[in-house]
């Protein structure tokens, strides 16, 4: 019995995105009611702290739970190794100790940390409900369950940057605190000009040969898709990436006036997309794309970023909806080098009739919840850990997590920051992988309006295109906060719900279901609870604009 | 009494026999029976950081909530037909294989033979089901070869109705290989003089492969049955979660993937346990009673 083992172990990497997060559970935010947590609340006119003297001299070193820039991670495995890292530390005067979940699985060891019961200083992760990954029950139960500590009194004292911020911007305030105003995480903030990011967008040089415009309508969209097909030989004409459902923003999903999620009517009523009767058309269009080849036949099966990178490269697909930078950008760049005309253009969110105004389409709110940092409930150190979560929102601090280092990342040209040749003009890395190094592309700061990576200027025309919706009506804020309780109910149902959605919405697509089943799927959905589900978040968002 | 007096004499006889049993027993213990006690989260409405000791008992809530789900029937049904498939064509495979390779005579080809099957056993899941995903999409090779010849592209991975044929089809081919070892250990064993005793009474190969080799395969493959029928419900959720999605979750969503799902995805580990747990009563429950059956029809049993 002996074998002779292979000689060569072969290492493949091959990524697969480990299902990490299949499933978009819209588990909200819950509140608990108890008086000794919502006490702070109401120290926020308490007077201003004193400034803070940067840096900070102290022996103490903190603990830090966060992401690494999957860019940075290539060049260090550790943030404090970064040159970023290394400047903030001698700003601020704070040296830290950071641990890093493994890529792709944040979630899973997020549940481990809280699970152990040794929790850093502090943790950067989605706090704020809404969104997969956020703790079960919202920053409230987090905060009676000691996991976090309520930072009001905290931020008063220690926090002069971000408290001069939320007194200037009440639009802020309402939507990093919860319903009872407690404070629960330092804020990831957007600036104004990037809150749009995400869009469709189209190969300009194919139009150009095919003698075609940049589509609006679906029927122009149709007509474009077609010709892509038929004229280009693209076997999959229109593709997107697939994870936990198609991810087109409600793009041709809008043109019907509805969504594949919750968001906001006209009314300002909450509602389910899914089981609007509209919802009926947008299926039947995506159907009948999916039948004549227009829309990628294996489009469940896109779960990673290569798939469609593929596709786009290999000419197999002509338009997708992506994003502004690690999309349109990226894509530009690599497929220049193969084919010079390579052009991708970004096309409006379509509509049924020319004119009209798109429904929705992609648009993040000025607080991104999923970077945001919150101190423990162990944390020993809380107080230093706020100063130092407040030097980035301060005018220098916010420098250097936007820009990086003077005179290295960037220079100031009459004033304006830009960033310097050594990281535009590096021979063998791009902007996005040389910023990574210098600054915090994500995380709790104050974003900058100045900063950009388009290296296209198709990419600045995009922004524009893309704004052109009405989705700062419709789209639901990921920062509602329903009660524990609530959370619990909606955990369970919201589970059931948008696991026999999708699946649904899968098989009409394909062909699997018959569209008639339509009337059938909806009460389905409403046997498994939708109406209470879309209560519980009226009641949330109703509390949310009364905050 | 007599049993304690003949197991310290055992003891003192043996010593080193049993100084050698203390590592694997310690394993079991730590690694096997100490975590057992988390089972109990299953009954308790678990939050991390009050602790398993800490978090409120529910008694069978959790159970209640799975058998009434929407999803309970059709993740057993799933669940069973897979290990059913699996048992129906993967277990007879590393057998047939084994048989023919015995039959071999050629010393170098048959061990090349053998290196090859057991080859894809090495290659990490991952690598396998991206492979997979790969070879049966709409523009992959195996539906080049199906359009060669005329016919209909499809996604196999997209369709339903063929999940479990790519599940346990790859299954077999990744483990075919392995599988045959132990046959291939047991056929060592069989007595030369039985094939002699054959061929003197005219049997040709295909009788003695019948009438010699099988029956004397028998015990190993009877026992290597109970143990595979006691795993049954045990499909592993790796291969499921890096195949499946939800156009085809009809056919593919198992009791592990959706204690995956439920579980570690929207941190309901107390859900997960009980369900979890729930399915580990079902193999305990088949495996005695598979054991029962082969010792009252076979001579052969585990205990």
């Amino acid at each position: 019995m002996r074998t002779r083992s292979a000689k060569k172990s072969i290492s493949l990497a091959l990524s697969v995105v480990a299902a990490s997060n299949l499933f978009v559970a819209c588990s909200k935010d819950g509140f608990s009611e108890s008086p000794s947590q919502t006490g702070a609340a109401k120290a926020t006119a308490a007077p201003s702290a004193a400034a803070v003297q940067y840096p900070i001299s102290t022996q103490e070193t903190l603990t830090s739970w966060e992401q690494i820039d999957t860019n940075l991670a290539s060049f260090v495995p550790n943030l404090a190794e970064s040159p970023f890292g290394k400047q903030l530390e001698r700003e601020t005067g704070v040296k830290v100790k950071y641990t890093h979940p493994a890529d792709g699985q944040s979630k899973d060891q997020f549940n481990l940390l809280i699970a152990s019961n040794n929790l850093p200083d502090v943790i950067e992760y989605n706090w704020g409900g809404g969104g997969s990954a956020a703790y079960p029950g919202g920053p409230e139960k987090a905060i009676s369950d000691k996991v976090i500590l309520p930072l009001n009194d905290l931020i008063d004292k220690s926090a002069p940057n971000l408290k001069k911020l939320l007194q200037q911007d009440k639009e802020l305030d309402k939507m990093i605190k919860t319903d009872n105003g407690t404070y629960y995480a330092f804020p990831m903030i957007r600036p104004e000009n990037g809150l749009v990011f995400r869009g469709p967008m189209i190969r300009k040089d194919w139009l150009d040969e095919l003698n075609l415009q940049v589509p609006v309508t679906i029927d122009e969209w149709y007509t474009v898709l077609k010709a892509f097909k038929e004229k280009k030989g693209a076997s999959a004409p229109f593709t997107a990436q697939y994870s936990n459902e198609l991810n087109i923003q409600d793009a041709f999903i809008g043109a019907f006036k509805t969504a594949n999620r919750f968001y906001i009517d006209d009314q300002g009523k909450v509602k389910y997309g899914p089981t609007d009767p509209q919802f009926k058309d947008a299926l039947s269009l995506l159907h009948k794309w999916y039948a004549e080849g227009l829309l990628d036949k294996d489009f469940a099966l896109n779960t990673d970023s290569k798939s469609l990178d593929t596709k786009l490269m290999s000419d197999a697909s002509g338009a997708t909806v992506g994003l502004l930078s690690g999309g349109m950008g990226r894509w530009m760049d690599t497929g220049k080098k193969k084919n010079p005309k390579f052009q991708l253009v970004a096309a409006p969110y379509p509509t049924l009739n020319k004119g009209e105004r798109a429904f929705i389409g992609q648009r993040d709110f000025k607080y991104n919840p999923v970077a945001s940092k919150a101190v423990s409930g162990d944390s020993k150190h809380a107080e230093l850990a706020v100063k130092w979560m407040d030097y980035a929102y301060g005018e220098k601090g916010s420098m250097l997590f936007n820009f990086g280092i003077e005179g290295q990342s960037y220079n100031l040209v009459d004033g304006v920051p830009k960033f310097s040749d050594t990281i535009t003009k590096d021979p063998k890395y791009n902007l996005q992988q040389m910023v990574s190094q210098y600054t915090k592309p994500n995380g709790p700061f104050l974003g900058d309006s100045r900063k950009s990576f388009n290296t296209f200027k198709e990419q600045d025309e995009a922004i524009k295109i893309w704004e052109q919706t009405d989705a700062v009506k419709h789209v639901m804020p990921l920062f509602l906060t329903p009660t524990a309780e609530e959370s619990k109910e909606l955990a369970k149902m919201n589970t059931a719900i948008s696991s026999y959605k999708e699946e649904m919405f899968v098989k009409f697509v394909m062909g699997k279901e018959p569209i008639d089943k339509f009337d059938e799927y909806v009460k389905r959905i409403k046997d498994m609870g939708i109406d209470r589900v879309t209560e519980i978040y009226q009641g949330a968002l109703d509390r949310y604009n009364k905050r | 009494m007599r049993f304690r007096m003949g197991l310290l004499l055992d003891i003192r006889k043996n010593k080193l026999l049993y100084v050698m049993l203390l590592p694997v027993l310690l394993y079991y213990v730590v690694f096997h029976y100490v975590p057992m006690y988390g089972a109990v989260i299953a009954f308790k409405d678990f939050t991390p950081r009050l602790g398993i000791w800490g978090s409120d008992w529910v008694g069978f809530e959790h159970f209640r909530e799975f058998f009434t789900g929407p999803y309970f029937w059709r993740t057993i049904k799933n669940t069973v037909l897979i290990s059913f498939y699996q048992l129906l064509f993967g277990f007879p495979a590393p057998i047939i294989l084994a048989l023919l390779l015995n039959e071999l005579k050629h010393a170098v080809f048959k061990r090349t033979m053998q290196t090859v099957t057991y080859m894809p056993h090495f290659i990490s899941l991952i690598v396998i089901c991206g492979i997979l995903k790969d070879f049966t999409s709409s523009e992959g090779v195996i539906n080049d070869v199906i359009a060669f010849f005329g016919g209909e592209r499809l996604t196999f991975l997209l369709e339903p109705s063929l999940f479990r044929t790519v599940y346990v089809s790859s299954g077999i081919w990744q483990n075919i290989g392995w599988g045959t070892i132990i046959f291939l250990a047991a056929l060592t064993g069989i007595d030369q003089e039985q094939y002699e005793a054959a061929t003197i009474d005219g049997a040709g190969r295909w009788k003695q492969m019948m009438h010699v080799t099988l029956p004397g395969l028998m015990p190993t493959i009877i026992i290597l049955l109970i143990l595979e029928i006691g795993r049954m419900m045990n499909v592993g959720f790796e291969k499921i979660i890096l195949l499946y999605n939800p156009g085809t979750y009809e056919t593919a969503d198992v009791i592990s993937s959706y204690v995956y799902r439920v579980g570690l995805q929207d941190f309901n580990y107390s859900f997960s346990s009980a369900v979890g747990l729930f399915n580990s009563v079902i193999n305990f429950a088949l495996l005695i009673s598979s054991n029962w059956l082969s010792r009252k029809f076979n001579d052969t049993s585990l205990w």
